[in-house]
């Protein structure tokens, strides 16, 4: 990986002011981001994931800010951005998201041909029927059939399939570098959510785009991603490539997370579940987050957050169990398992 | 589309006509006395009066006069005052003042929402500061305050101030109507604004606005081209409705102000007992409600492509 990252997140910290209280909802998370790759970045409910990567294109709410860290995006610092005009030469032009529910994302009263061709007047100066022509191009892109007639229907007349596809249509009408895609297919019926998975892929392959996918489902980054980064209150616990993230995990909250994978329930047995709550993140944090639920959690992870331990040159991971003075510790069964039944499939 | 205008404008007039007959019923429910005016009843003998009532068919049958009432409205004659200006019709009596009422109303109805829909619009931009709190003030002040309160306030500051007349004047209506219209103009700017900020706030904070954020537009563009813009949709129900309030709140302004509109009319009317302006000024209050109902009906279809309401239930 001795390619210069196309997005560099360094030590970011976000804070959202919450009724007077302070909560920390990014602690000195760290991230790179490689050209033409796809990162998948999973986590539970809260992990911080969507925050983190909203912040890159400022979508944080009112009440959150970036307070530390560094986001380095072609020689600058997104993180020192400030006003909304900053703002406007990232968004759509340079980094682009698409969310998570294609049923609410669509303005209701506005053609649908309309809304994609506002993002082209927008960002690239032409207007009227050139914008119009590539609105069209745009919507054939997609994969929508009939562009010309369903460029003048609004959005009710859609299918949430097909709405997707046009929110993915606004979000790379202007060919961003880097596409977030929060939860693409969470809103999607499953035989919708392979098309559009492919759709995103066809694009990130003519439009040479750099994709990032956050999910919580492990299926979706088997499938998709090049990478994965592991994220738990705020923070990025491990990172590698997909097959090291599933065959050679260190961190016990990714064993955790993996061993509850549906694929490896036994029948008749409940799926194993990861006991307890994440922390609160009003409070301040000591040690390893996860050492709480963690059933063979060390001493030192009460005590003192672990620093990112190197598995490979690719795949790091922030456990006290890979330092040197560690006890030795075995993968859990299940992991083994995975690797074993993965290789099965294949 | 056309065929639901075309139905829902014969709804309209169903309903105008149900008015009618109802109002027509109860009127008739009235002792006969007060088909003569005070000096007949003085002068005419029983015999006379039953002599007249029958020429002029209150004595036939109810159903048999309900007919000739209708054919009477379709002909656009509603009858004779008794009282009011004993012998002219009652379309001569209600015309002039009927004009006064209409155009003050809809000077302020042009006024509160160009007014309230500006105020509406700042609030939002500014919310929960300074300009958001005095809007909120004024929309509290106006709905909790007695509207007698806040019009002796217009008519101080109006008179002594300003030097406006207080009191109508038949001279100079230009003038002296101003007062008046503001008074009028009062509650609908702090409705107005109140839901144009509602409707915009709601607005600004749904998906589709993240996705125009997203996209790169600046949130001046968002504000105009999105968020108003929807928000007005649901805000076009309210037009026809505070119309409704402006005409029947120009009852107290009119005679605050003594404006010789329809609103002093109809108390006069009702206290006289004069039945044939009462049953026609219950007639025109009812289908200016229903006339402005189906007006906001129609808006809310020509800016909602989601309302296509095509007989059989609806899609909303």
């Amino acid at each position: 990986m001795a390619k210069e990252p196309i997005l560099s997140a360094k030590d970011v910290e976000i804070q959202f002011s919450l009724r007077g209280k302070k909560l920390t909802a990014i602690r000195k998370c760290s991230l790179d981001l490689y050209e033409g790759e796809t990162l998948a970045i999973v986590g539970e409910s809260g992990s911080g994931k969507s925050v983190f990567t909203k912040s890159f294109l400022g979508m944080l709410d009112a009440n959150g800010s970036i307070i530390g860290g560094s986001i380095m995006y072609d020689g600058i610092d997104l993180a020192k951005y400030t006003t909304e005009k900053d703002w406007m030469t990232i968004r759509g032009k340079k980094i682009s998201m698409v969310m998570q529910d294609p049923m609410t994302s669509l303005n209701p009263l506005k053609k649908v041909g309309k809304q994609i061709q506002e993002s082209i007047e927008l960002n690239q100066g032409i207007k009227g029927a050139e914008a119009k022509k590539l609105a069209l191009e745009m919507l054939e892109k997609v994969g929508i059939p009939d562009p010309e007639r369903r460029y003048n229907q609004y959005p009710h007349e859609f299918s949430g399939g097909m709405r997707q596809r046009v929110v993915i249509a606004i979000a790379v009408a202007c060919r961003p570098e880097i596409l977030i895609c929060d939860e693409p297919t969470t809103a999607l019926d499953v035989t919708i959510q392979a098309q559009i998975l492919n759709l995103i892929r066809e694009l990130q392959r003519e439009l040479k785009m750099t994709v990032v996918y956050i999910t919580h489902d492990l299926g979706v980054v088997a499938n998709v991603a090049d990478r994965v980064a592991v994220m738990y209150a705020g923070q990025i616990v491990e990172y590698g490539l997909v097959e090291e993230i599933f065959y050679n995990a260190w961190h016990p909250y990714t064993w955790a997370l993996l061993s509850s994978l549906p694929q490896l329930g036994v029948k008749g047995e409940p799926l194993p579940t990861i006991e307890g709550t994440p922390p609160n993140l009003f409070n301040t944090i000591t040690g390893d987050a996860f050492a709480p639920r963690n059933r063979q959690a060390l001493a030192i992870d009460f005590e003192e957050e672990p620093p990112f331990f190197d598995v490979t040159e690719t795949h790091k991971a922030k456990t006290w169990y890979l330092d040197p003075r560690a006890p030795k510790i075995e993968q859990p069964k299940s992991i083994r398992m995975l690797r074993d039944k993965m290789k099965e499939r294949r | 589309m056309f065929k639901y205008t075309i139905k829902r404008l014969l709804q309209s007039l169903v309903t105008v006509l149900v008015v009618a007959t109802i109002v027509f019923l109860l009127m008739r429910m009235l002792p006969t006395d007060y088909y003569f005016s005070e000096d007949q009843l003085m002068k005419l003998t029983e015999a006379q009066k039953q002599e007249q009532l029958a020429a002029a068919g209150l004595l036939d049958p109810i159903p048999e006069q309900l007919v000739r009432f209708y054919g009477q409205i379709l002909r656009f004659d509603f009858g004779e005052s008794r009282r009011i200006q004993s012998g002219v019709a009652v379309i001569e009596v209600i015309g002039s003042k009927f004009t006064i009422s209409m155009k003050n109303g809809c000077i302020a109805l042009v006024i509160s929402l160009i007014v309230g829909v500006l105020l509406g619009i700042l609030q939002t931009r500014h919310k929960d500061r300074l300009l958001d709190h005095i809007g909120t003030g004024y929309t509290i002040f106006v709905n909790a305050v007695p509207s007698l309160v806040s019009y002796s306030l217009v008519l101080v500051f109006g008179s002594k101030v300003l030097g406006l007349p207080s009191i109508y004047s038949s001279r100079r209506p230009e003038v002296s109507s101003i007062l008046p219209i503001v008074c009028l103009a009062l509650a609908s700017i702090a409705s107005y604004a109140l839901w144009t900020r509602r409707y915009m706030v709601d607005e600004l904070n749904k998906d589709y606005i993240k996705l125009a954020r997203i996209k790169g537009m600046s949130s001046k563009t968002i504000m105009v081209k999105h968020v108003f813009k929807n928000a007005f949709v649901p805000l076009a129900q309210y037009i026809p409705a505070s119309f409704l309030y402006t005409i029947g709140g120009s009852l107290l302004v009119e005679r605050f102000f003594s404006v010789p509109g329809m609103g002093p009319l109809l108390t006069d009317s009702i206290i006289r007992y004069d039945v044939n302006v009462v049953q026609t000024l219950a007639i025109i209050y009812a289908a200016l409600g229903i006339i402005g109902v189906f007006l906001g009906d129609i808006l809310m279809m020509l800016l909602d492509p989601r309302i296509k309401l095509t007989g059989r239930g609806g899609t909303r």
